[in-house]
Formats: structure tokens, C-alpha cells, sequence
């Protein structure tokens, strides 16, 4: 009886409100996957728990919508020739080490210090990883863009290239060949972070782009075969624990297939380092937005004392600069493709006019 | 030039439509029985193969709408970008002045 009505707890009755808000996240979610290769995870669980989806379950069945968007994604992509099969499985095969250490790290945490404390570990771990990496790649995308279209290899890339240790593997479609090794730490930490604040591309396209050397292009699209390689894994594992829910799956996929394709055929529009621009946008807002959800977990854990209502605005803000962030990423991304669109009708107009003539 | 490209929007609504029906199909066949299914899908162990072939399932006929829904409405990835980066410059020897036979006037 007991465990009907625990069963009957874990998933959530279905409004249209609940129904529109998961879909439209869900859209914007997969556009933003499609253009920088990650996102929409890290507002897809704690928007589906702000509805009353058990934490758990909100994990479980955002995974099982990622890997099939992130497979659709990827095969998408790859008919643009943009991903590097190879790249992705590489990093995939030490990215799954990376995900097993993370959840061995989480559980010490949980069993340590309990739930708040886990989560004041998620947070930071966010705040620290978004910030550093973030600005990195802003300050990055800020620089590029002050020279020519072309896009040279980082400086650490290319003198990690240069390192003949072997087994030394080419990747032919992003076209450089380094050293297995030095793929691991990037994979493996890939992998911890996914583990950790369930996304690892703010990481892994990063690395792929600074540490290996492959471009923003092939890097954001390479790391759509790893989020299908590692959501798999993890799907196949929270789903053996009946934790998916198969109806809040679906109305995620449907907005987010849609978006993720509309993303995929945004980054042919636009010139390269606007995938920076928008990753590293997106990174700076939601850590701002962690860093203003620390507050409760340090009172919970009674490090600090604070008032309550002071507490629930900070919450209230965190939650909405979430969504801001998102939102942001979506209105770069859509409008570098309407102004890429506009640009290349003129342009035909004018060669047409011309031909005329 | 132009009768191609009309022929091939044709044939990308007509996908649509087709895979759009397919997709609205599993989707009220999943939420007209949204109970019953919700919980057989989360019994865990070896039901976990239920959900994930149903997203597999689901991904195939929802991702082909999508993409013809945006082929149909022109939205396409253009062909002028390529993904390749410029090659890195081979860095030359260094060029002696040879020696110039001067003729004065």
C-alpha cells in the first residue's frame, strides 16, 4: 500500500501549463544543444523539479530525452560533415570513466554531508567551471573576432600536437592528429562534470577547441556523439531503477527535436566564433544564477544564518536567470541565422539582377 | 531550376504531414493510456528496455517531421560554409638576397 502511494508520489499530475512550459523549455533547450553542442540540461532538471518532479525522476527522464536528441543532433551535423566520428567515441570511451568517478565523488558528498551539502557542491562546482571556463571563451570569441574569418589553432593545442607520445591518432575530419593521452584528461573530465551538474559539454567542447585543437564548428558537433554516448549509459542506469517518466520524456523530445535540427542548421549561418559568443554568454549567466542559490545551502547546512524570505527571492532570481539564459542563447542564435538568411537573399537578388542585365 | 526546388518542397510537406501523423500517433497512444504505461515503463530491471526503445522509436518519426517541417517552410542549412579551417602555413626558409647582376647605364 505503502509503496502504490510512493509510486503514485513520484510522478507529477500533467497540466497544459506543465505540458507548454516543458515543451517550449524543451525547444529552446535543443536549439541551443544543436548550435554549442551542450544545454538545455542544466535547465530542463531543475525547471522540471520547480513543478514538483522528484529530483530523481527530473534527472532520469531529462537524460532519456538527451541522447536521442543529442543522436539526432549529431547525425544532423554529421551530413554538414561537421562531426568527427572518431573525436566523439575517443573522448566518449573516457568520458564514461570520468561520469563513474563523478558519481563515486557525489555519493561521498551526499553520504558526508547529506543533500545540502551535494547540492552546495553542485553549485559550486557550477559557479567555479561556468566562471573560469566562461569568461575564457567570451574573452576568446571577443578576440577572434577583432582579426580575419580565420579561425588558428590555440597556442596550448598546438603545442600539445607537436608531442609525439604515443599512440598518436589523426582525426581526419577535424584534421589534426595529437596524442591519445593527451584526450583523456579532457574526456575524463567531460565525464566528472556531466556526472556533477549534468553537463559536460561546458567542458568537453572547451577542451576539444583549446587543449586538442579542433575547431568550434567540428568540437560543438563531436560532443553531440559523446552527450549521446554518455546519455545512453546513464538512461539504461536510471531506467533500470524505474525512474524515468515516460510522458514528461516526450513532451521534452518533441519541442527539442524540433529545436536541436533548427540549431544544427543555424551554425551553417554563422561565422564560427559565434558559437563562443553564445556558449560563453550562457556559461556567465547561469553562474551568476548558481552562484545566487548557494546562499541556501550554506544555511542549511547552518554555515551561515540568513532570512528566510531573502533566501526565496535569492531562489526566485536564480531560477529566472536560469531561464534568462537560455532565452538569450536563443535569440543570438535565431537572430545571427535571420540576419545569415537576409544577407544571402540579397545577395541572390543582386547576382540575379546582374545575370539580367 | 526552379521546378526542382517546387518539387522537392512538395515531396518535404508531404513528409511532414506523413511523419507528422505517425508522431501525433504515438503520442496519443502513449498519453490516451498515460497511467498504465507511466508506471509499466518505471518497474525497472529488464522494463527499462521499454522506455528507451520507445524514445528511440518516438526520435525516428518526430525527428523526420522536424526536419521536413523545416525544409518545408525553407529552412535549410546553406552549402557556402565549409567546416574545414585554413591550412596552417608552412613557415619558408629564409630567402637570401641573390646576387643581381646590376648594369649601369
Amino acid at each position: 500500500m505503502t509503496e502504490h502511494a510512493l509510486e503514485a508520489a513520484k510522478f507529477i499530475d500533467l497540466t497544459w501549463m506543465n505540458v507548454s512550459f516543458l515543451f517550449i523549455v524543451g525547444f529552446i533547450g535543443g536549439l541551443v544543444s544543436g548550435f554549442i553542442g551542450s544545454g538545455g540540461a542544466f535547465v530542463l532538471t531543475p525547471g522540471m523539479m520547480s513543478l514538483g518532479v522528484p529530483a530523481a525522476v527530473a534527472v532520469a527522464s531529462n537524460m532519456c530525452h538527451k541522447f536521442p536528441k543529442a543522436m539526432v543532433g549529431a547525425y544532423k551535423r554529421f551530413r554538414y560533415g561537421q562531426v568527427d566520428l572518431k573525436l566523439g567515441i575517443v573522448m566518449a570511451a573516457s568520458a564514461t570513466v570520468g561520469v563513474q568517478i563523478g558519481i563515486k565523488i557525489q555519493e561521498w558528498i551526499l553520504g558526508k554531508w547529506g543533500e545540502a551539502g551535494s547540492n552546495l557542491y553542485v553549485s559550486l562546482s557550477f559557479v567555479f567551471v561556468l566562471i573560469t571556463v566562461g569568461s575564457y571563451v567570451f574573452y576568446d570569441a571577443w578576440k577572434s573576432s577583432k582579426v580575419t574569418d580565420a579561425d588558428p589553432v590555440p597556442k596550448l593545442a598546438r603545442r600539445l600536437q607537436s608531442i609525439n607520445l604515443p599512440p598518436m591518432i589523426h582525426f581526419k575530419t577535424a584534421n589534426l592528429t595529437i596524442s591519445l593521452w593527451f584526450t583523456i584528461p579532457v574526456g575524463l573530465l567531460t565525464g566528472l562534470l556531466a556526472a556533477t551538474i549534468a553537463v559536460g559539454g561546458f567542458v568537453g567542447v572547451p577542451g576539444m577547441i583549446y587543449v586538442i585543437g579542433a575547431s568550434g564548428l567540428i568540437s560543438s558537433a563531436s560532443e553531440l556523439v559523446i552527450a549521446f554516448l554518455m546519455g545512453l549509459g546513464g538512461t539504461v542506469k536510471w531506467a533500470m531503477a524505474g525512474m524515468v517518466d515516460i510522458r514528461l520524456t516526450l513532451i521534452i523530445l518533441a519541442g527539442s527535436l524540433l529545436g536541436v535540427q533548427l540549431g544544427a542548421i543555424g551554425t551553417t549561418y554563422v561565422k564560427e566564433n559565434m558559437i563562443k559568443i553564445v556558449m560563453g554568454s550562457i556559461m556567465i549567466i547561469v553562474a551568476f544564477s548558481r552562484a545566487l542559490a548557494v546562499p541556501q545551502y550554506l544555511a542549511q547546512l547552518d554555515l551561515i544564518s540568513a532570512n528566510q524570505s531573502a533566501l526565496s527571492f535569492m531562489n526566485m532570481v536564480s531560477f529566472a536567470l536560469m531561464c534568462l539564459a537560455l532565452a538569450i542563447g536563443a535569440v543570438i542564435i535565431l537572430g545571427s541565422m535571420i540576419k545569415a538568411k537576409r544577407a544571402e537573399l540579397v545577395n541572390r537578388q543582386v547576382s540575379e539582377t546582374y545575370e539580367n542585365v | 531550376m526552379s521546378a526542382n526546388s517546387e518539387t522537392k518542397k512538395k515531396k518535404a510537406v508531404l513528409r511532414t504531414v506523413m511523419y507528422g501523423a505517425v508522431s501525433a500517433a504515438m503520442l496519443a497512444a502513449v498519453f490516451s493510456h498515460s497511467d498504465a504505461l507511466t508506471s509499466l515503463f518505471s518497474l525497472g530491471g529488464i522494463y527499462a528496455a521499454l522506455p528507451i526503445a520507445t524514445v528511440f522509436a518516438f526520435s525516428f518519426a518526430h525527428g523526420a517531421f522536424a526536419s521536413n517541417l523545416w525544409s518545408a517552410l525553407g529552412i535549410e542549412a546553406t552549402t557556402k560554409k565549409t567546416a574545414t579551417r585554413p591550412a596552417e602555413s608552412v613557415p619558408r626558409p629564409a630567402q637570401r638576397p641573390r646576387a643581381r647582376l646590376r648594369m649601369s647605364a
